[in-house]
């Protein structure tokens, strides 16, 4: 329990903020964390931002899962083969600074704003940090314990899914906790950028409608969202990673 | 047994020249014979290793073992490196049955027949520990367990002992002796440690760096089994260590 106490603190600090800026200001753009709290369960009984959230959340998953395969994939076949590490080296580079929301537009041009412009947006904007990080995992896996396993007849296809990827896990798992926020923030965007459904909607069209409370309410999901989410994953990252010297905790940074 | 023929290794180093890094090794090993490789750092006696464990390929020349050439890494050669390589994801007891199942085993068999060998090695009590918790003793001898569970007729140790400290070291000196004596199998063994090599072997082989070649081979012949503190008031056993400590000095002031 007395580990809990620094969060809780830090959780109390920002709601009197929130409220010392909310009486300070006096806009109605900010409405208090009383007035956004009791919005809540206005909204969570509300069948439409029930199926708001719900489309969001299949949404995420699907591009995120879509890119953890891909990611971990590609990442470990640039960490073991040196030529593809030559040949995509300079392409995840180019590729790594562009925000990836900002395509938006040009894949609702493609793809029509429905759920294929939004799965990709996310897909794109997860994908990196965890090829980069499967990457680096797959470099750094020692030859002497892939050796160790040819030793006992083990042949290279099975050395990569066998050796070489539990090997690399803890590195992949710091790729997929930022892929994961990431994850959530291009799904966020996305449905600003194109409305259809969608929590991001849910919170726009609030604010189109002069909902202040409503809206903040919406905030308070996307952060509990967020929060449970990472709760989720650090639960089964643990028990993956029961081995291993980083199975403790890992910190994250969203550049 | 073990030939090696006119052997060579040529890498290309960091700024493109071409390295020697072993030059024509010849070189015969008989079956149950235990043979240290010693010599200055750069005389490219883990590479030789390397290559007859498979894990790289030669430049020149071919190994063969019982006559037929090594083009690959293989269940009969086992290596044991310096640095344990155990899976790390893996328990001990998984980690010595994994050869075992790879080879087609049933989980019960194979777990059986690392029970044995870890009674062997004396770490029974650490069948469920992850190899982040043990000391690099003990890791060393799981590594030794796991390498012999899946019987290899060779043994290849790449400084096995180098990383651990003296006590330690002699400790697992002695159980390989012992576990030696009791199935024989080839070991081929590289060391920076003249008193390891000559407690240890049958024969010495002595190599000279730039490029890495075989400069002499000692054949030790001190009477088996071997006790070391009977050993070293061995005259025979202190010559052997003078003469090989002073052929390395040669060797380094000769490159200083």
């Amino acid at each position: 329990m007395t580990r809990h106490i620094p969060s809780i603190c830090a959780g109390v600090a920002l709601l009197l903020l929130w409220e010392i800026a909310h009486r300070s200001f006096g806009l109605s753009g900010l409405p208090g964390p009383v007035s956004a709290f009791r919005a809540l369960p206005e909204l969570l009984s509300d069948g439409d931002a029930l199926y708001d959230i719900a489309q969001s959340l299949q949404r995420m998953a699907a591009g995120y899962l879509l890119a953890a395969v891909f990611g971990i994939s590609f990442g470990l076949l640039m960490g073991t083969s040196p030529l593809a590490e030559r040949l995509l080296n300079p392409l995840i580079m180019m590729i790594y600074p562009i925000p990836k929301a900002a395509l938006m537009p040009i894949l609702m041009i493609w793809l029509g704003i429905g759920d294929a412009s939004k799965i990709l947006v996310i897909f794109l904007g997860s994908s990196l940090p965890i090829i980069y990080h499967a990457w680096q995992g797959g470099r750094s896996v020692s030859q002497i314990v892939v050796w160790s396993a040819a030793a006992m007849g083990m042949g290279p296809v099975q050395r990569l899914f066998r050796i070489v990827l539990p090997a690399a896990l803890p590195e992949i798992f710091i790729g997929l906790r930022t892929g994961l926020i990431l994850a959530l923030i291009t799904m966020v965007v996305s449905e600003i950028v194109a409305r259809s459904n969608g929590i991001g909607n849910l919170l726009f069209n609030s604010m189109d409608m002069a909902l202040y409370d409503r809206m903040f309410a919406a905030i308070i999901i996307i952060a509990a969202m967020g929060y449970v989410l990472d709760l989720i994953f650090e639960a089964i990252r643990t028990r993956f990673l029961r081995w291993s010297d980083s199975g403790e905790h890992i910190q994250v940074a969203v550049g | 047994m073990i030939a090696i023929e006119h052997l060579s290794k040529r890498f290309k180093t960091a700024a493109g020249k071409d390295h020697l890094a072993l030059s024509d090794i010849n070189l015969e090993l008989k079956s149950g014979e235990f043979v240290s490789i010693i010599g200055p750092s750069g005389c490219g006696k883990s590479t030789l290793l390397y290559m007859i464990g498979g894990f790289i390929p030669a430049s020149e020349g071919r190994i063969l073992i019982d006559g037929k050439p090594v083009a690959g890494p293989g269940p009969d050669r086992g290596p044991v490196f310096q640095e344990f390589a155990l899976f790390a994801w893996k328990t001990v007891l998984q980690n010595i049955a994994y050869g075992l199942r790879l080879q087609g085993k049933s989980k019960a068999e194979a777990e059986a027949r690392a029970r044995v060998l870890l009674k062997m090695v004396g770490l029974e009590r650490f069948a469920n520990f992850y190899p982040k918790e043990l000391s690099g003793g003990m890791k060393q001898r799981v590594a030794i367990a796991r390498t012999l569970a899946y019987d290899p007729q060779t043994l290849l140790m790449d400084e096995p002992f180098g990383a651990l400290d003296a006590h330690t070291r002699t400790h697992l000196q002695r159980d390989l002796l012992q576990i030696w004596e009791e199935h024989r199998k080839t070991v081929l063994f590289v060391t920076h440690s003249v008193e390891e090599a000559v407690y240890l072997s049958d024969r010495v082989i002595v190599m000279a760096a730039g490029p890495g070649r075989i400069d002499r081979i000692i054949p030790i012949e001190l009477d088996r089994p071997r006790q070391r503190s009977e050993l070293m008031f061995d005259r025979r056993y202190q010559e052997y260590i003078t003469q090989i400590e002073g052929m390395i000095d040669a060797f380094e002031t000769e490159a200083a």
